[in-house]
């Protein structure tokens, strides 16, 4: 029964807590015990000798956990069971269970307190910041690319993926379990021209059905994959770990700077589960399951997090996109669309200068971002901090150069499609807005918050005739009941035409 | 054993005690606390040891945390003395020996003796995934209070 406390032998000798309860009496005989392994996530039996060490007992975990001996922590009775000592000399007899939490060499991120099979070790949730060292994390980030070196080299085999599923996640399990590996197939060059193909890598990512689905859903994505230079570069970031990392890290940063604002958290709630969780979902599949989809809500459960499974496909977070309120953004990623998150929001609350004025205009009436801009128009510093994240200026530099990639962000970002006029504007505008884009004299406007409050408060309309433009929309507020056109003119063309958002300024300007 | 019923029977302070400390032999619950006994041969079942790990999402995260459960003579009646060993930067904690206030913890304040180390351990847990305590900055790893 629950005599375990109790010990019934004479006090040992040894040294921290006595054993053997109850085996006192064969200590000559090693019995093989079941011992279960517990983690927040799953539970093991194991099968040992009941005088065998931790140290030993680790052994057998690290192999069916696929971690390293001296990643794992066991606990049992609240106690942390260090190698030299054995199961016996804490009590752990037949029958009983003991915690077990995997510690990564990253630190905070949350790697691992689970045993990821193919789900994979790592983290990051939006609230902690990253930190990457590099071993493990050409282990842990570049997971997806492991898959789809996997994935690459199979298929190149000319074999089709669905005959060989279990074959692969095998290989990514191995793969995950240990780094070498990773960097040789990272380096290998056939590997690395197969990423550099983004017919090939395009045709393997619509190939899986989920994503199938997520890119009917969002169409924002089908955009991102058929840009040939989007894909191109977010293979080289992709192939390039280190790169990789470094990216990962400032999004991060950018991500929790962003956090911290008061409308940023839900910002950031509402892209990832409007984005982020069905493209995990997606992709995950044969990873176990979407590691975050507990995370959201249940407190105990989700460790381990996930990076990018597939490639990470955010080299160049759109700053022009709408703001993460209404559509977000076109650049999706896996765990880093955060780095999307605050382009968006540095975007379009840094606001676009005189040229996209009117755009601003109707960016700042959604009230997500009104009380965002709010927060940044009276800390400057954090636009600083996130215009001079050196990958917005990397990102900004290569749009710079690359005109008709710029131009191609711009437009598809969906607010413009809605409105080709605008379209039209800023086309021929587009390289000088980079030009001043780049500008350090613009970016410190930018941050000075009077200058922006200026930029907002001056924002005639400039369109051709709004009257014509918002007919239709006019049409529908009528019927839904606003009837003062005057108002209602206003407000389509201070939100540039989103009903939405018009009826919200309309019945925010009505005191109740 | 607990009554359950009706009717609250008091249930003898070392009954509830090796129960508890079954419980914790065979990890009952989700894996992320752990309590048993500090000394084995304890026959009081008075000093406890506990381990809380860190919940996700939060600056604890990844990190194991150890206390010190102490169950007087009126538990479970009367609450347990609870101090961390590890440092830790939290509501309710005192920062230079690691006492865990009761008045400040709500299941320690609001005592019943239907409540266990374990629901402390937990509680303590939930603790630090509050708003107020998640991001607080955290010495460095592993050092423990010097008492």
């Amino acid at each position: 029964m629950a005599e375990n406390g109790e010990s019934s032998g004479p006090p040992r000798p040894s040294r921290g807590p006595p054993a053997a309860q109850g085996s006192a009496a064969a200590p000559a005989e090693p019995k093989i015990i079941k011992v279960t392994v517990k983690t927040p996530k799953e539970k093991e039996e194991f099968a040992v000798p009941e005088n065998s060490s931790v140290q030993q007992f680790k052994e057998a975990i690290s192999k069916r956990f696929k971690s390293q001996t001296d990643q794992l922590v066991l606990i049992f009775a609240g106690k942390i069971l260090k190698d030299q000592d054995t199961l016996l000399q804490h009590g752990i007899h037949d029958g009983l269970t003991v915690h077990l939490v995997i510690k990564s060499q990253n630190r905070p991120q949350g790697q691992s307190t689970q045993p990821s099979n193919a789900a994979g070790t790592n983290t990051t949730s939006a609230s902690t910041p990253r930190s990457n060292s590099t071993p493990i994390s050409t282990n842990s980030n570049p997971f997806g690319l492991g898959s789809l070196g996997g994935l690459a080299g199979l298929s190149s085999l000319g074999l089709s993926s669905t005959n060989f599923s279990e074959l692969q996640s095998q290989m990514q399990q191995q793969l995950m379990a240990s780094p070498e590996m990773m960097i040789q197939i990272m380096e290998n060059p056939f590997v690395q021209s197969m990423l550099s193909n983004p017919d090939l890598m395009r045709q393997l990512i619509m190939a899986n059905p989920q994503m199938q689905q997520l890119i009917q859903r969002n169409p924002e994505i089908s955009h991102l994959l058929n840009n040939p230079d989007i894909m191109r570069q977010t293979l080289e970031i992709a192939r390039n770990p280190a790169m990789m990392q470094e990216m990962m890290r400032n999004q991060d940063l950018a991500l929790s700077n962003l956090e911290s604002i008061p409308g940023g958290y839900n910002a950031l709630r509402r892209m990832y589960t409007d984005i982020q969780e069905p493209m995990l979902n997606a992709a995950q599949e044969q990873f176990g399951g979407n590691p975050f989809a507990s995370v959201g809500n249940s407190s105990s459960s989700g460790e381990g997090t996930q990076p990018s499974r597939t490639e990470n496909r955010d080299p160049l977070p759109n700053p022009w996109a709408p703001p993460p309120a209404t559509q977000s953004p076109a650049t999706t990623s896996t765990t880093t669309s955060p780095g999307s998150g605050s382009g968006n929001s540095s975007s379009s609350a840094t606001g676009n200068t005189m040229a996209a004025a009117n755009y601003v205009a109707s960016i700042f009436s959604t009230p997500g971002m009104q009380s965002l801009l709010q927060q940044i128009t009276e800390n400057p510093q954090l636009i600083q901090n996130m215009l001079s994240a050196p990958y917005m200026r990397s990102m900004m530099q290569s749009l710079s150069q690359n005109p008709d990639l710029a131009a191609q962000m711009m437009l598809n970002s969906p607010l413009f499609t809605a409105n080709p006029q605008l379209q039209e504007q800023m086309r021929p505008q587009l390289p000088a807005f980079l030009q001043q884009m780049q500008n350090p004299d613009t970016l410190s406007a930018m941050s000075n918050p009077r200058a922006m409050q200026a930029l907002a408060g001056a924002n005639p309309p400039q369109l051709p005739n709004p009257e014509v433009r918002f007919q239709q929309q006019l049409e529908q507020l009528n019927a839904m009941g606003f009837l003062n056109r005057e108002a209602n003119l206003q407000a389509l063309i201070a939100t540039g035409g989103d009903i939405n958002a018009a009826i919200e300024r309309l019945l925010g300007s009505q005191p109740s | 054993v607990a009554g359950t019923t009706g009717i609250r029977v008091k249930v003898p302070r070392n009954f509830r005690l090796l129960e508890e400390l079954e419980e914790g032999q065979k990890g009952v619950g989700d894996g992320t606390v752990s309590w048993g006994l500090e000394d084995d041969e304890d026959m009081t079942l008075t000093r406890w040891t506990g381990m809380i790990i860190g919940p996700p999402r939060t600056i604890y995260e990844n990190r194991i945390y150890s206390l010190k459960i102490e169950c007087g003579p009126k538990y479970p009646e009367a609450p347990p003395f609870v101090r961390f060993v590890t440092k830790i930067n939290m509501n309710g904690v005192n920062s230079s020996n690691g006492v865990v206030d009761p008045r400040a913890i709500s299941v320690l304040a609001k005592w019943q003796n239907t409540y266990s180390i374990k629901v402390v351990l937990q509680e303590l847990r939930r603790l630090m995934m509050s708003k107020e305590n998640m991001k607080l900055p955290q010495p460095p790893e592993g050092q423990c209070y010097s008492n």
